[in-house]
């Protein structure tokens, strides 16, 4: 019992907000029952019109680093500057509410143009928040974009967002830690350290930092959280397993493979330094940190020279990263998708696609500007992370030995998916049993689908 | 003086415009009680209809799917479906744990408190602030420093204390992670965050007792803790069953303190989470509307039944009275 539940007189006004909110859901769903649009399948036409290609458009972005809204609001200005006849109504929503002003909001309430998480799009897709969106922007924008994004982007053949950044796992390293250990980074995702390899140079790390864990794996980010699925689900990967096959998870993410491909990593945790604050690799306690492409900035400060970078270890069938992040995609019920599809044109443009990633640092996701781009170019500090998004598999039901990057389920019921892998990672962690609590994590994802008609 | 005018008016008043203004009169109290009633319906009594409703269609958010009636088959879910039961259970399970510890060792340690702080010290002021903080601190920064505090290796604070006091003969345990020691660690945290409130609630209490009394008890020979017995308890009694129906209410909302720590940390799920945890991971990170509702329910029949009992409890205390 805390304070804070008690200033707001929590349970009941905490409970009666959710509860407020599902029975407005309720009345509208059971209203929806008698009216005209009931449909035990939602239908497939589009809610969508091309409008007349000008006038006001309505826009949700995240409201990210500073560096990006800035990036963004200028980007925007420019767009109304070349396009005089369409003027854009920008509103940031904070990166703490955004999914759930996403999934609470009716479809007809959304924008013309709005940003959406790359995991989030099959679902948002069924739920008719998002619209394909091939008729509306360019050829040439879709050509350009990564065969990565595209993985995320999309859902049954169709493309519902495009995207001007992408993002990447690799392990970092301390180069001054690894020499004393007498340890090499691995250059590229064919060399990486196989499993038992990796045990063998965390033993031989855990000698040469200070408390004997020379690992990181940010556990201050929660492995319940997005941050788990997307983090570790490359464990999986790289052992030749996908999390849902055939639309199930039973016999893919319980399979014997997962579970022994998870029962090693969890072996890791003897090496793993709790690393609380998240500066444990920054700090020097930390001589191998698995991370993303986003800590890049905050590591390149502490170690400078020092900073090496390479793949996440081989379970099996080859080094695996996650791919994927936040993407632009047409609001579901836009009336003016012309105008539209001409920003989504424009915020792909090599231009902008440069002066946003600049800002926030991430790999740019169209081809053009990917070549270019002066930390993810060929020969410059972050090509190794480019190598890995440009060898895309894209999606986890094309896994092969030499494909690196791979995007999370495209499936709309992947709220279900991350919750409950979240769920089964964390209990793993904590040293529960490996086989039991993935057949949990299976049969919950499974009873979901059945729940929902397979999402059909 | 406006008493006596009326008084005088209303003699003087023919007996039917008395009549009228009686009745104007009677309808006052649900005029001015209607703004607080149509607040809870709106609030608290639709909503929940609108619960029960939903816990019988299968109800997803985020889905353009009409809801599909099923009768009770979420609730025989809740109790029969192995996995989702075994959630459940394991979830009502920790509530009770974490109320029954929680309820009178907080209590305790509040009144404990609330007696340190009635003393007559120069610069008690900087005490009562100092033990009062916890309570205006964010959650979500009270759960980034224990993270801190029970990290598992040996450089958590906790881990390295004991280790210094131990003389490095105790090993470091993984507080969170643990199952033995998981739903602890939340308690231990919480009572630090909250105790204060009751604290407060009860140097009040402590306050109103007549000082006399002390006075008289000591003439009579009594020591510190007869005195205690015999005139603080019964003194603050009234008090201490509030603070005591209030930690129990509250300690069945247990959900920050585990959301945050699971969310940002590994922190054994299993052994800490609650029911609260469990309606709102159903219904808005699984997207089950329809079964988060029905666990809501129950949720509320359980702590119902509680409260009877404790009324039905604290009703016999005051009838010894």
């Amino acid at each position: 019992m805390t304070f804070s539940t008690l200033r707001s007189t929590p349970r009941p006004r905490r409970r009666s907000i959710a509860v407020g909110g599902l029975a407005a859901l309720v009345s509208v769903a059971l209203a929806a029952c008698g009216g005209p649009s009931a449909s035990d399948s939602p239908s497939a036409a589009s809610n969508i019109s091309a409008g007349s290609g000008t006038g006001t458009l309505k826009v949700w972005a995240l409201d990210g680093q500073s560096a990006e809204n800035t990036a963004i609001q200028k980007i925007v200005s420019d767009f109304e500057s070349s396009h005089p006849d369409i003027k854009v109504k920008m509103q940031f929503l904070p990166a703490d509410s955004f999914a759930k002003a996403l999934q609470t909001s009716s479809p007809a309430d959304l924008p013309d143009v709005l940003e959406v998480d790359g995991p989030q799009i099959a679902n948002l897709a069924y739920g008719q928040k998002i619209a394909p969106l091939s008729d509306y922007v360019s050829e040439a924008t879709v050509q350009n974009q990564t065969d990565a994004v595209k993985g995320q982007n999309t859902v049954d053949g169709k493309l519902y967002a495009v995207s001007m950044m992408n993002s990447g796992l690799a392990m970092w390293g301390n180069k001054k830690l690894l020499d004393k250990a007498g340890v090499t980074m691995p250059k590229s995702a064919s060399e990486a350290w196989t499993a038992d390899e990796f045990t063998e140079v965390l033993r031989k790390l855990s000698a040469v930092v200070p408390n004997g864990k020379p690992l990181g794996i940010a556990e201050n980010n929660g492995l319940s959280s997005e941050y788990g699925i997307y983090g570790f689900s490359p464990v999986l990967w790289s052992a030749g397993t996908p999390m849902i096959a055939n639309g199930k998870a039973s016999g893919a993410l319980d399979s014997d493979t997962a579970v022994n491909a998870l029962k090693k990593f969890a072996s890791w945790k003897q090496f793993t330094n709790p690393d609380g604050d998240g500066t444990a690799f920054q700090s020097g306690q930390v001589a191998l940190n698995w991370m993303g492409n986003w800590m890049y900035p905050a590591y390149d400060k502490a170690l400078g020279n020092d900073l090496v970078v390479g793949p996440l270890p081989n379970f099996g069938k080859g080094a695996k990263t996650g791919s994927g992040t936040i993407a632009w995609s047409l609001g579901g019920h836009t009336k003016n998708g012309a105008a539209a599809g001409k920003l989504l044109d424009f915020l792909m443009s090599d231009p902008v696609v440069s002066t946003y990633t600049a800002a926030n640092g991430a790999p740019p996701a169209t081809k053009t500007t990917a070549a270019s781009s002066p930390l993810y170019g060929a020969g410059k500090p972050l090509a190794f992370l480019r190598d890995q998004l440009d060898a895309a598999c894209p999606t986890e039901d094309r896994l092969t030995k030499q494909c690196v990057a791979v995007s999370r389920p495209v499936t709309a019921g992947y709220p279900v998916v991350t919750s409950s892998f979240g769920k089964a990672l964390t209990a793993i962690w904590g040293g529960a049993d490996v086989a039991a609590s993935l057949q949990a994590a299976a049969r919950a994802i499974d009873r979901d689908f059945v729940d929902n008609n397979n999402y059909k | 003086m406006t008493l006596l005018i009326r008084s005088q008016a209303e003699r003087t008043a023919p007996p039917a415009r008395r009549r009228r203004r009686l009745s104007s009169h009677s309808l006052m109290g649900p005029v001015m009680a209607a703004p607080a009633l149509i607040l809870l319906a709106v609030f608290l009594a639709i909503p929940f209809l609108g619960a029960i409703a939903m816990s019988f269609y299968r109800l997803q958010l985020n889905s353009t799917r009409a809801p599909r009636f099923i009768g009770l088959e979420q609730y025989s879910r809740l109790f029969a479906d192995p996995d989702i039961s075994a959630a459940f259970l394991h979830s009502l399970g920790n509530n009770f744990t974490f109320a029954a510890v929680v309820v009178p060792v907080q209590t305790a340690l509040a009144l404990g408190l609330a007696l340190l702080v009635n003393g007559k010290l120069r610069g008690m002021a900087v005490f009562r602030t100092m033990f009062f903080m916890p309570l205006v601190f964010p959650l979500a920064l009270v759960a980034v420093v224990w993270r801190l505090i029970f990290a598992r290796d040996d450089h958590g604070l906790l881990n390295s204390a004991i280790s210094l006091f131990t003389g490095g003969s105790v090993g470091p345990h993984d507080w969170l992670g643990s199952s033995a020691t998981a739903m602890g660690a939340i308690i231990v945290m919480s009572i630090w965050q909250s105790v204060s409130f009751q604290m407060i609630i009860l140097l009040g209490g402590l306050q109103a007792v007549p000082h006399d009394l002390y006075e008289a008890a000591s003439l009579d020979r009594a020591g510190r803790w007869s005195q205690f017995l015999h005139v603080t308890v019964p003194g603050i009694r009234n008090t201490l069953i509030f603070v005591a129906l209030l930690t129990t209410v509250f300690s069945f909302r247990l959900f920050d303190q585990v959301y945050l720590l699971g969310q940002s940390g590994s922190v054994d799920i299993e052994s800490t989470q609650t029911m609260m945890y469990q309606v709102i991971t159903t219904g808005y990170d699984q997207n089950n509307i329809g079964q988060g509702a029905a666990m809501a329910v129950v949720f509320l029949v359980i702590v119902t039944i509680v409260a009877v009992i404790q009324r039905r409890l604290v009703r016999q205390e005051g009838s010894i009275r």
